[in-house]
């Protein structure tokens, strides 16, 4: 069965996975853009996602977070890496080129000087956007460092805890991506909880056998949910490229073939038009559609 | 795994849901959230300032009713967006919450006429109207401040910060202009914009300010207000720089006027060594360590404080030589300052609701008492207090006082260069012209660049260590220091929580950063040229100098724009 979000959870997914690709880009550490993928999802709690284009709320978010971090980025570097991950070039979403195959030409995907202009200009209007949407909320908690703190504080009989330590904090930045939004319905904390019990579980390591969750304030239930949430991504994100054909078919997904494929499923009446307004009322329309196909399932 | 594919089912019904409309429903309460205000649920009563700091207007809330003050964020620099440092302030004053700290209420939204191209919106922060700043009610001549009155105020500043010290802030711009104060007699610290938090120890009790456990920018402080250590050039400073402000603002209401009123930084040196005396090992050690020491070559003296200030009585002047200690380490702390016997000897402080209440006064009005305008003085000498840094290798503190440390701009010319004036005609940012309007000293540039303003994963550590669930509009409890990180955006899922308090929490030394903030950075998955390029810009702005001038710059403009 194909899930009624498909297009918002594929748009949610590429969009947070360009975010990652962009923060490796610009050697941003990754407590750096984890915080910008958070922003970039309560964003999108209040913002319909077709406002703008994904990589611009992208770009605009991990400005915003590096630059209240002791990492900002030039205004001149995100518009290269975004340039970049945006153009055919890009290996994002890509098969992998063959070994004989050149690589391709800088001028494939260096910014000609409008291009930058326009971007600079999108960049900032959008830094605004989200300020104020976010209602300047842009202080973000990470699970991370609680997770390593936690795993200190954990006997694990047989495994070393350097091993699941990395695969813990694997599992906490893979539930970035997820459209579940993991991060915007749990607290650090059991977040934290839940990576570590999936990582050690992986690893076959002896965990303790009291219920340790509790002593981090997770109870049983949220642990459930959060350790089947955190474990289904990679799953899903396998369907998803099935589901997503004619979106998502090479490179990092854009506007307009989502809209294109709205207007093929009926759920856009639409005419190309871009006037901002329409495509906010697009997107509630799409909103108001997934609620009632929900309602209906 | 047979459940891996379809996690969206929502826990308590089992029905499949969307996860996005699944995240809507588990968000964090609409009524708590604090989002933007338009300009017009404001009525704008009129500029409070008059150019001296940007603007602050008054207005009243169209909803409440509530005198409220609306401070503009200046955006000078159209090319880097949203100025950091305001960010900066208001992120961290959402996260305070005390009633002796300045409240952030909310953040209204100005959109400017749609005709023009690039129109971003202006905003504003709204903090609740308070009817004085200490310096424009101490210029008033109509009032006189009673010792209990002083006492209450002073004991008010303690206790907001003593909350800050204790939840890892530093101030960095105490001064009386920045201390409001309302007819109901509550005093507030106001004016974080050159806050930022603070990663050693906190101040323990009979402790002093403790030791300094790395660097900070030291282009803080306004330099009436500036310690001693900061004028020597110490950059692991701690929480004690703000004790010595509250020591100046405390003499300053005892006397009625700034005390320590220095023209240059040396001249400011010389008026604090007149005061509490030349550095010896006993009164300051370590005072030999300090970078500008060597250079220094006062004329030994004991310190005149006690004579200064006898009129007062005693308790009032063994208090101030606490507060007002050349050795930084052992500078009182606010939580000692507020045992000192001086509260609790007659007279008592005043209840805040005895304080007689005054006309209103903010320091730019100090014009409605003095006929100051026509004698401003002219710029001082350099006239350039934190402007004319232009590129290359140019600290921050290029034209800071071009007077202050003559013999060492040669000595060290990269960083204090001669040139780095401002071109004529250039605008002088307001804390310069400070200087010329009633003879203030001018404000430090902020922190100048962001590896020494709010730094990354670390420090973001320590941040994270004091942020839990707040009430609704947020802020940082008092007492309940070991409280586990929450994410203020997101509700308590589905289920009742503590609120913050009796979180278990393993030592803070446990703490340390793990490698996962580092690790991907040497990932080279993405190779190729475009990456070296990046490399190599970012390796370039990293070895000019600490500073990026840019930043600085930047920051500069909006502060004192
Ligand atoms: N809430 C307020 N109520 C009344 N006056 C205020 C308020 N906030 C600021 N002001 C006035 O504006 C001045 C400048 O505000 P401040 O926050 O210190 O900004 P700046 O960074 O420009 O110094 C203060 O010294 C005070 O006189
Ligand atoms: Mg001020």
């Amino acid at each position: 069965m194909r899930s009624h979000t498909y297009l918002q959870d594929i748009i949610f997914y590429t969009t947070q996975c360009l975010t990652q690709s962009a923060g490796l880009l610009l050697q941003l550490p990754q407590s750096v853009t984890a915080q910008a993928n958070v922003l970039l999802a309560r964003f999108w709690l209040i913002e319909p996602m077709l406002s703008y284009e994904f990589s611009d709320t992208s770009a605009a978010t991990l400005y915003l977070t590096a630059k209240l971090s002791s990492h900002p980025v030039s205004v001149r570097d995100i518009c290269n890496a975004y340039t970049y991950l945006w153009s055919d070039s890009s290996p994002l979403f890509r098969r992998q080129p063959s070994p004989q195959q050149q690589p391709p030409e800088p001028t494939a995907y260096t910014p000609t000087d409008s291009q930058k202009t326009s971007f600079h200009n999108r960049l900032l209007s959008l830094e605004a956007r989200i300020l104020y949407t976010l209602g300047f909320d842009t202080h973000v908690a990470l699970p991370h460092p609680l997770a390593i703190t936690y795993l200190q504080a954990l006997e694990f009989f047989n495994h070393s805890k350097s091993e699941i330590g990395s695969l813990t904090i694997k599992y906490l930045n893979t539930a970035l991506l997820s459209p579940q939004m993991l991060y915007l319905t749990h607290q650090p904390n059991a977040l934290a909880v839940a990576a570590v019990y999936n990582a050690a579980r992986d690893l076959g390591a002896k965990m303790p056998d009291t219920s340790w969750w509790e002593v981090f304030d997770c109870d049983r239930e949220e642990l459930g949910f959060l350790v089947v949430g955190m474990r289904s991504l990679e799953g899903w994100v396998g369907k998803m490229r099935e589901d997503g054909k004619g979106v998502w078919e090479e490179g990092m997904v854009r506007r307009k073939d989502v809209e294109g494929e709205m207007t093929r499923r009926g759920l856009l009446r639409g005419n190309g038009d871009k006037a901002v307004d329409e495509e906010e009322e697009m997107a509630r329309l799409m909103d108001e559609r997934m609620a009632t196909m929900e309602a209906q399932s | 795994m047979a459940s891996s594919v379809t996690p969206f089912v929502d826990p308590e019904t089992g029905a499949p849901t969307s996860p996005r409309s699944f995240a809507i429903v588990h968000q964090r309460p609409r009524g708590s959230f604090m989002g933007c205000s338009k300009i017009h649920d404001y009525d704008i009563l009129g500029k409070l300032g008059e150019g001296t700091f940007g603007e602050v207007h008054r207005a009243r809330s169209r909803k409440t009713g509530a005198l409220v003050a609306l401070k503009k964020i200046i955006m000078h620099s159209e090319k880097d967006g949203f100025p950091i440092t305001a960010l900066r302030e208001i992120k961290l004053l959402k996260l305070l919450s005390h009633p002796n700290v300045l409240r952030l209420e909310d953040m209204a939204v100005e959109h400017p006429p749609k005709v023009e191209k690039r129109n971003r919106p202006i905003m504003y922060m709204v903090t609740p109207y308070m009817d004085h700043d200490l310096s424009g009610l101490l210029d008033n001549p109509s009032v006189q401040f009673t010792v209990p009155q002083i006492k209450c105020y002073l004991q008010q500043l303690l206790e907001g910060l003593r909350y800050l010290h204790d939840n890892h802030i530093l101030h960095r711009d105490m001064k009386a202009a920045n201390l409001l104060i309302n007819n109901k007699g509550i005093l507030q610290i106001a004016d974080f914009g050159l806050a930022r938090l603070y990663d050693g120890q906190t101040p323990m009790p009979g402790h002093g300010g403790g030791i300094g456990k790395r660097d900070y920018t030291g282009l803080v402080v306004t330099r009436w207000y500036r310690p001693p250590e900061l004028l020597m050039y110490l950059k692991k400073y701690t929480t004690a720089i703000d004790m010595w402000g509250v020591g100046c603002v405390f003499g300053e209401m005892l006397v009625g006027k700034p005390i320590l009123t220095g023209e240059s930084d040396l001249h400011q040196l010389e008026l604090i060594f007149d005061l509490c005396g030349t550095p010896t090992d006993d009164n300051m050690p370590g005072h030999k360590e300090l970078p500008l020491y060597k250079d220094l070559h006062p004329r030994p003296r004991p310190g005149n404080l006690p004579q200064r200030f006898r009129e007062f009585g005693s308790g009032a002047v063994s208090l101030l030589r606490e507060l007002l200690k050349l050795d930084w380490k052992s500078r009182i702390n606010a939580h000692d300052a507020l045992q000192h016997p001086y509260f609790r000897n007659a007279p008592l402080p005043a209840a805040p609701g005895e304080i007689p209440t005054f006309e209103e006064s903010h320091e730019f009005d100090r014009r409605k008492f003095h006929d100051r305008k026509a004698a401003l003085p002219p710029a001082p000498k350099g006239g350039t207090v934190g402007r004319g840094v232009v590129n290359g290798n140019t600290g921050p503190n290029s034209g800071f006082e071009p007077d202050g440390y003559g013999g060492r701009n040669g000595a060290n010319g990269s960083r204090y260069p001669r040139n780095g004036l401002p071109p004529p005609g250039e605008r002088r940012p307001a804390w310069q012209r400070d200087h010329g309007h009633r003879d203030l000293p001018p404000r430090p540039p902020p922190p100048q660049n962001y590896s020494n303003g709010w730094d990354g994963a670390e420090y973001s550590d320590s941040y994270r260590d004091r942020d839990r669930d707040r009430p609704p509009r947020g802020g940082i409890r008092g007492g309940h220091r070991d409280a586990a990180p929450i994410d203020t955006y997101i509700p308590s899922y589905d289920r009742e929580r503590d609120g913050g308090g009796g979180r278990r929490e393993p030592p803070r030394d446990d703490r340390r950063r793990h490698d996962w903030d580092d690790s991907r950075r040497h990932d080279r998955r993405w190779g190729g040229e475009h990456d070296d390029r990046m490399r190599s810009s970012r390796t370039r702005s990293r070895s000019r100098s600490p500073i990026r001038d840019r930043d600085s710059h930047r920051d500069r403009d909006y502060r004192r724009g």
